[in-house]
């Protein structure tokens, strides 16, 4: 049973209060964590919340995008210089709750949940964690694999503006909108003259957390970006997913699928 | 357990609560306030039946501790409805037989004045987004849509006349 709600109002005094309270969950939109707590649970007693400890906003600098942890959905989706990102948005879950979930907390939502974390993998983007003393930058691929550690809180997501054009995104749901994943792509891909010279790939709902596709990668670099190379290279990506069943689509289903989309991500067709 | 007071300033008047730890925004309104037009669906954030504005924003009440908001700004579907007669949002679904056990009428309403505060003019696209986290098991989908467009023309209406 809850005993305690805390709402610091900075950084430090979120830390003091993690360190002071015993079994802390932190909550910044409440998205994932309050359906846990209507439906009753003995996992935390406390929650410790992000809402006014000054970590919101976005500032975009020398070609950067700096994101502040508790940063809604909504709002990143009113940053001019992110609006490449906007379709990919737009397919998590509703408005209501794009008002209210954040940056941060998409990371560590349970899949085929998260799409967002999907895109920052394939833009390259590092997340800034604090336990309190000290910080540490992990790429975002790292860190929804490995999670936080107690007392840790993520304080910032940032990340290289991608060149125009460059940034491709495709999800697969059971419905247009408002949907979980089947399969989430997204991917910023490099081509010169025709021959793909860098590309990174994130995909969701197809392993325990978001994924890079770096066998896909691997295989796509060099090669011509055209359909045939594309679908070939994309047939690798067996090699990086560990697919489930869930009541949207069997493991069997996400896996036929994955090189489908990636395909159709990659080159629209 | 600690209580602790909670100041909001609810449809316009300053309220203050004291509240138990992890008490929902929708059960301040809804049990301590007395505001029922706010549903209790599914205390998941999945239906959307509780959906209210705050500070400006459709939130889902099920999914905000109280605690965590105090001083913030809430209308509900109370705030909409006039002294006399219907809010145009209201008169649309009313006269577009847009409801029809009427659970998820107010989430869908509150959705709905949450996407014309910020979009006057929306395309049918846009309503469908706009009502996309409500869910009707009437299953009314055709008749809410149009309510919405119907709504906005209304309000839009309502604007020029008062211009003129």
């Amino acid at each position: 049973m809850l005993q305690t709600v805390a709402t610091p109002g900075s950084l430090p005094e979120t830390h003091a209060m993690l360190a002071k309270l015993g079994s802390a969950c932190l909550i910044a939109g409440g998205t994932a964590v309050m359906p846990t707590l209507n439906g009753g649970t003995d996992e935390f007693t406390s929650l410790v919340s992000l809402r006014a400890a000054g970590l919101s906003g976005v500032s975009i600098k020398d070609g950067s995008a700096l994101i502040g942890a508790a940063t809604t959905l909504s709002d990143l989706a009113d940053v001019p210089a992110l609006g490449f990102l906007v379709p990919a948005l737009e397919t998590i879950a509703s408005p209501t709750i794009r008002n209210m979930a954040t940056v941060g907390g998409n990371l560590f939502v349970k899949q085929p949940y998260g799409d967002l974390a999907a895109c920052l993998i394939a833009l390259g983007a590092t997340a800034t964690v604090s336990d309190g003393t000290n910080t540490r930058i992990d790429p975002v691929e790292k860190l929804v694999a490995s999670r936080l550690g107690a007392g840790e809180i993520v304080t910032q997501v940032s990340f290289a503006l991608p060149a125009e054009g460059s940034f491709k995104f495709t999800k697969a749901g059971r419905k247009a909108m408002n949907a979980a994943a089947i399969v989430t792509v997204a991917a910023v891909v490099t081509a010169t003259d025709g021959t793909v010279t860098q590309c990174r790939i994130g995909l969701g709902g197809v392993a325990e957390c978001a994924v890079r596709a770096r066998s896909v990668e691997e295989a796509l670099t060099g090669k011509a970006f055209d359909r045939v190379h594309v679908t070939e290279a994309a047939q690798q990506a067996e090699r990086d997913i560990e697919p489930f069943d869930d009541s949207y689509a069997s493991a069997w289903y996400r896996a036929r699928v994955t090189p489908v989309h990636i395909r159709r991500a990659l080159i629209g067709e | 357990m600690k209580h602790s007071v909670v100041a909001l300033t609810i449809n316009g008047a300053e309220r203050q609560m004291l509240v138990a730890p992890g008490t929902t925004l929708l059960d301040a309104l809804r049990e301590s306030q007395g505001l029922t037009g706010t549903r209790r669906g599914c205390d998941q954030g999945a239906c959307g039946a509780c959906t209210v504005i705050v500070d400006g924003k459709t939130m889902m009440a099920c999914l905000l501790p109280v605690e965590t908001i105090d001083g913030a700004t809430i209308d509900t579907i109370e705030s909409l409805t006039p002294m006399d007669g219907l809010h145009p949002i209201q008169e649309a679904f009313l006269e577009g037989f847009a409801t029809q056990c009427g659970f998820c009428t107010s989430g869908m309403i509150m959705a709905t004045a949450g996407l014309l505060a910020k979009n006057p003019d929306p395309s049918r696209e846009d309503a469908v987004r706009a009502i996309s986290g409500n869910i009707c098991r009437c299953t009314g989908y055709e008749a809410i849509i149009d309510a919405v467009l119907d709504a906005a023309a209304r309000m839009r209406a309502a604007k020029r006349d008062k211009a003129a």
